[in-house]
């Protein structure tokens, strides 16, 4: 058996710290996978915590603990991610905005440019010069 | 301001371009001959080519600090920088295929699991993959 490097050690002590609860782990992942598996639809809290048996304001609390951001926010970066791929295949932007579950072209173009810095019409002329 | 380098100080620029893309994959971005024999050379992930690019520094070489630095963080384990992959026991396989030494085999952190090889030029790297 080699020996445990420093910072190998420091990761199981925190894992024992802060990662013990397995079960709750698991839960929280499996709503991702949903969210993952299900971004196009209408999502929100109310539906995650029916399918998930957890209740709402714990659920949001567990999702922001483990991930970092809230179910909302990693929404909303799955979908962006995923129109990137659709516009750069040559999806237009009105069949990409519903395409990934947005309600409103407005709102998401918006969201669009703030995330990343460009309009989705911008993006996907940018990528569609660039494969020609 | 935007993020579009991550440096990564190397002993061996040219054993390091052949480590990262040989058995690593990435792709050469810009090589540029500076004084002395060494090189602007940075790198970019094969499945993100307008992504950041990783640089590629002979700094513990000219910079004793950094050596001193270096050495530390490999003696205690700990990663110099980490690197996303969608299944970190799939490329611990294939890494461990091609000879490449791992510290710490798959290990899930929370909602992570990660894995730490050495990069056989002074890092420790660590594979991150998100549960």
């Amino acid at each position: 058996m080699e020996r445990m490097t420093f910072f190998e050690k420091e990761l199981s002590r925190i894992n024992r710290v802060i990662y013990k609860n397995q079960g709750q782990i698991d839960a929280i992942v499996a709503v991702r996978d949903y969210i993952d598996c299900k971004y196009e639809t209408k999502l929100n809290l109310n539906l995650l915590s029916k399918i998930h048996f957890i209740s709402k304001y714990h659920l949001l609390r567990l999702f922001k603990r483990y991930y970092g951001i809230t179910p909302r926010q990693y929404l909303i970066d799955k979908r962006i991610e995923k129109s990137k791929e659709n516009l750069g295949n040559g999806m237009s932007v009105t069949e990409t905005c519903f395409a990934v579950g947005f309600e409103s072209l407005g709102s998401f173009s918006v969201l669009f440019k703030t995330k990343t810095g460009k309009t989705p019409a911008q993006f996907r002329r940018e990528q569609l010069s660039r494969s020609n | 301001m935007k993020v579009t380098l991550i440096g990564i100080p190397v002993r061996d620029q040219e054993k390091a371009l052949r480590f990262y893309t040989e058995k690593l994959g990435f792709i050469k971005k810009l090589d540029t001959p500076l004084e002395g024999g060494n090189r602007w050379l940075t790198l970019v992930s094969k499945e993100a080519q307008d992504g950041p690019e990783l640089l590629l520094e002979p700094a513990p070489n000219h910079f004793e600090p950094s050596k001193v630095y270096q050495d530390a963080l490999m003696e205690a384990g700990i990663p110099y920088t980490q690197f996303d992959v969608d299944d970190v026991q799939q490329e611990y396989d294939r890494l461990i295929e091609l000879g490449v030494e791992f510290s710490m085999k798959p290990t899930q952190m929370g909602v992570v699991k990660v894995a730490v090889f050495n990069d056989t030029c002074g890092n420790n790297i660590q594979l991150v993959e998100n549960l």
